[in-house]
């Protein structure tokens, strides 16, 4: 194929990362995650001009839908359809097909549209296959592709597959998983998505470390006393109490998304801001992360389970009465620990880590708590407000910054007190963040893979998750309750308190 | 001294906290009264501005137009503006009025909050603008200046003192005109409204290129027809002329409302292919690409509303040497 000349109209447009022309194969097309989050990413991408011109969108599912049905639920995605042309005018391209994942003829016919939609709109061959479905799907989807040619591009074309988590419930069904779907594909056509990644502020986590000359020298031991990483939810597991019942919160949330905050928080200065670079950097940190005995599993981790409370003006039910949720659940709600880094930047600094449902507020931060000063020149009496410095990545929501430092209190005495200095990004900067999905999508259909996270990374992540999951599966190991609407169990307060520490309040 | 007035309503996404004004002043008054200003009660919230906006204009109504941009930003890109308005009689009497307005936003659930600074400049110091500026730039942030309605001389000392020039070509149509941007762009960075506003053409017809049917086509372009209002036309001709190389001969413009514009192209195996971006009456801009005989592609985009901020943020947003653009300016010198 002789190749093509550059394109000299793009340069200087704005999102220079624009995605070549291509079709998104979307399998689960009539999901949950399709309506709330891929197609608004698509139509947001679409009012940002982001998508190509020649794309298109194949919806593939069991539920039997039309073209029209499809383009239909895509069109719902905005309230007022004549104000948003262009996607009106994108969904028309949309296609459909209706079939069983295990049915052959589900395949021949996506290829034939696929086929028809290159011919038609110019799409040239190039595929992003989104595996929008259960886990169980994906298998089978992947074996199915490959035997149906549609695995491997064609000269100048790429093909690409998105999936999403879980990646396995374990180290070998992790193993097992991946050995399934590289022998249909390559590593570098598998992007394994987690959304945490596509979040601006998690981003920033990497641009605050590595663009600024004066966080990253006392980014260490030296001068960082402990870090604390929180996800909070406020919410139950609302209808998801099925899959929840087989995952718990140390799959859904520890094992991904805190695991992914923890190794860019903690990872080495990359060579360069690539996806080799920073994911090689990612995995580094992660098989740095002490593995747990049985015995330091009880004493470092703890597990709860929400009971009842009030949570944000509104009374909540306790797990165990969640729709879908047996009497005698033993999934945990929440998670604390008390991680360790073993090598020359964190030795004997503590990450506590913690993330539970049904806590007092919705957030996620990570808080660098740096050491007291060495000697405290005030009388103790006026400088009882002082705490530790601190820097907080406030990822969600109210994105921003804040630092924490001592400043005299206006007076004749010398008092000092801790006040905050914040930075938000929504007051800074007159670009609108992406959606994480939407910057997501468009990195794969762009190949770039910095976001997404390669198989070593998720190995790594199981490798420190698998011995403590283990460690629970044994009767006595304790699962404490928490009343809904607090900070978790007491036992997570202790965790801190009994080496002179406290949660900070988000 | 400040006397805070209670708030009197939003104006656009921001409202007007309190305001201050005196006739005949000093600078030293207005920044006593500034800072006066900046304490309401009961707690000031964070001041976050990120640059030093100065607006320069003759008419009041001129001023007005380019304030209502910047309110209708809001929140959003929280800035001092300073607006210095001076009438063409600068032989009387020097003199100063001033008014100051403390203006709160809100981004993203934040307050944020900014002062517009209005001095209506009389007489000689009407000459020695940029003596006004400096005492009231907010320190480490880019000084943006905003010429509304005519370009500045290229000798205006008022020139030193801004990082970046803001103007609108859309008011210029004279290749005279771009001969003094291009002088401008080539001094210290422009930011052309006009420029601003043509990216959805440019990414329009860019992305028409896309894919291994249609990019061949981009080396082989044979006319090209532009047309639009003379400040973008010429410049949507210049940014063409300069990426596709394009000889001035292969160039039809004509006047017309709206900018648009048509691409012939024909491969060397004599393959036929139209490539065009056209506005219609509405706010709606449709892009097509056809090869004779084989695949077609379109793409349809809405513009914003036409208000006075049209393609401000975007400008704002990249305070720097835009060489696209000055380069696209020297192609439509020659046009």
């Amino acid at each position: 194929m002789t190749e093509l000349p550059p394109n000299p109209l793009l340069e200087g447009l704005e999102g220079e990362r624009r995605a070549p022309p291509c079709t998104l194969v979307v399998f689960g097309a009539s999901g949950d995650l399709t309506a709330r989050k891929l197609l608004p990413a698509l139509e947001r991408l679409a009012r940002r001009r982001l998508l190509p011109t020649a794309f298109s969108v194949v919806g593939v599912a069991r539920t039997e839908w039309t073209d029209e049905d499809f383009q239909a639920v895509a069109g719902e995605v905005v309230k007022d359809a004549a104000a948003q042309p262009q996607w009106t005018s994108l969904i028309k391209g949309f296609r459909y097909v209706a079939g069983e994942y295990g049915d052959p003829s589900t395949f021949e016919r996506l290829r034939t549209v696929l086929d028809d939609l290159d011919r038609q709109r110019g799409t040239g061959g190039n595929r992003v296959f989104y595996l929008a479905t259960v886990p169980g799907v994906f298998a089978p989807v992947a074996e199915a592709l490959g035997a149906h040619g549609m695995a491997r591009p064609g000269p100048g074309a790429f093909v690409r597959v998105v999936i999403e988590k879980p990646f396995g419930r374990d180290l070998p069904s992790a193993v097992a998983l991946d050995d399934c779907l590289h022998q249909v594909f390559n590593e570098n056509q598998l992007y394994r998505i987690d959304h945490y990644l596509g979040k601006e502020t998690v981003q920033n986590v990497l641009a605050l470390r590595f663009a600024n000359a004066i966080f990253e020298p006392i980014w260490n031991r030296r001068y960082v006393d402990h870090v604390q990483i929180t996800v909070a939810e406020a919410g139950g597991v609302g209808h998801r109490g099925g899959f929840y019942e087989t995952a718990g919160a140390l799959r859904d949330i520890v094992q991904n998304h805190v695991m992914q905050v923890l190794s860019l928080t903690a990872m080495e200065p990359p060579v360069t801001i690539d996806a080799k670079g920073i994911r090689d950097e990612k995995v580094k940190v992660l098989r740095a992360v002490k593995i747990f005995s049985p015995e330091e599993v009880s004493h470092n981790v703890v597990r709860g389970q929400y009971e009842r409370g009030w949570v944000e003006g509104e009374e909540a039910r306790a797990y165990r009465e969640e729709e879908g949720i047996g009497p005698d659940s033993r999934t945990e709600t929440f998670v604390a620990a008390r991680l360790c880094i073993d090598n020359w930047r964190w030795a004997g600094v503590p990450f506590y880590l913690r993330t539970g449902k049904r806590l007092p507020k919705r957030v996620t931060e990570v808080a660098m708590q740096f050491r007291s000063v060495p000697h405290l020149p005030f009388p103790p009496g006026l400088a009882r407000g002082l705490g530790p410095n601190a820097l907080v990545l406030r990822i969600q929501p109210d994105e921003g910054i804040t630092l924490r430092f001592g400043a005299k209190v206006p007076g004749q005495a010398f008092r000092v007190r801790t006040v905050s200095m914040d930075f938000s990004y929504g007051a800074a900067f007159v670009e609108e963040s992406p959606e994480a999905y939407e910057r997501l999508l468009l990195d794969a259909m762009a190949g770039d893979p910095t976001l997404f996270i390669r198989t070593d990374e998720v190995e790594q992540a199981w490798r420190i998750c698998d011995p403590i999951l283990e460690a629970w599966t044994a009767d006595d190991a304790p699962l404490v309750p928490y009343r809904s609407g607090s900070w978790g169990p007491p036992a997570a307060e202790r965790l801190l308190e009994r080496e002179g520490r406290a949660w900070r309040n988000p | 001294m400040a006397q805070p007035v209670a708030a009197q309503g939003a104006t656009g996404a921001i409202s007007l906290l309190s305001v201050w004004s005196d006739e005949s002043v000093k600078v030293g008054e207005v920044l006593a009264a500034l800072d006066e200003l900046r304490r309401p009660e009961p707690m000031p919230p964070t001041r976050t501005s990120v640059l030093t906006l100065v607006i320069v204009a003759k008419q009041r109504a001129e001023a007005a137009r380019a304030q209502a941009a910047v309110h209708e930003l809001g929140g959003r890109h929280p800035a001092r503006v300073l607006t210095l308005l001076f009438d063409g009689d600068r032989g009387g009497a020097s003199g100063l009025d001033a008014e100051l307005r403390l203006l709160g936003g809100e981004a993203e659930g934040h307050q944020v909050w900014f002062e517009e600074i209005e001095l209506q400049v009389r007489g000689q110091a009407s000459m020695h603008l940029d003596s006004l500026i400096e005492p009231f730039t907010l320190p480490d942030l880019p000084v943006v200046c905003w010429f509304v309605t005519e370009l500045p001389d290229p000798e205006d000392p008022l020139l030193a003192a801004a990082d970046v020039l803001v103007v609108d070509a859309r008011q210029f149509g004279e290749a005279a005109c771009f001969a003094t941007l291009l002088t401008l762009a080539r001094r210290q960075p422009v930011v052309d409204l006009s420029w601003a506003r043509l990216m959805p053409w440019r990414s329009l017809l860019a992305g028409l290129f896309e894919g291994p049917d249609f990019r061949p086509f981009v080396t082989c372009v044979v006319r090209s027809e532009v047309w639009g209002r003379t400040g973008p036309c010429r410049l949507l001709g210049g940014w063409l002329a300069d990426r596709l190389d394009l000889p001035l001969s292969a160039f039809e413009l004509s006047a017309a409302p709206h900018v648009g514009l048509r691409l012939h192209a024909r491969s060397p195996s004599g393959q036929a292919a139209t490539f065009e971006v056209i506005r219609g009456d509405g706010r709606l801009v449709s892009a097509r690409a056809a090869i004779a005989g084989g695949p077609e592609s379109e793409a349809v985009l809405q513009l914003p509303e036409a208000t006075p901020a049209w393609g401000l943020p975007e400008a704002l947003s990249r305070l720097e040497h835009d060489r696209l653009y000055e380069r696209a300016l020297r192609r439509a010198v020659e046009l």
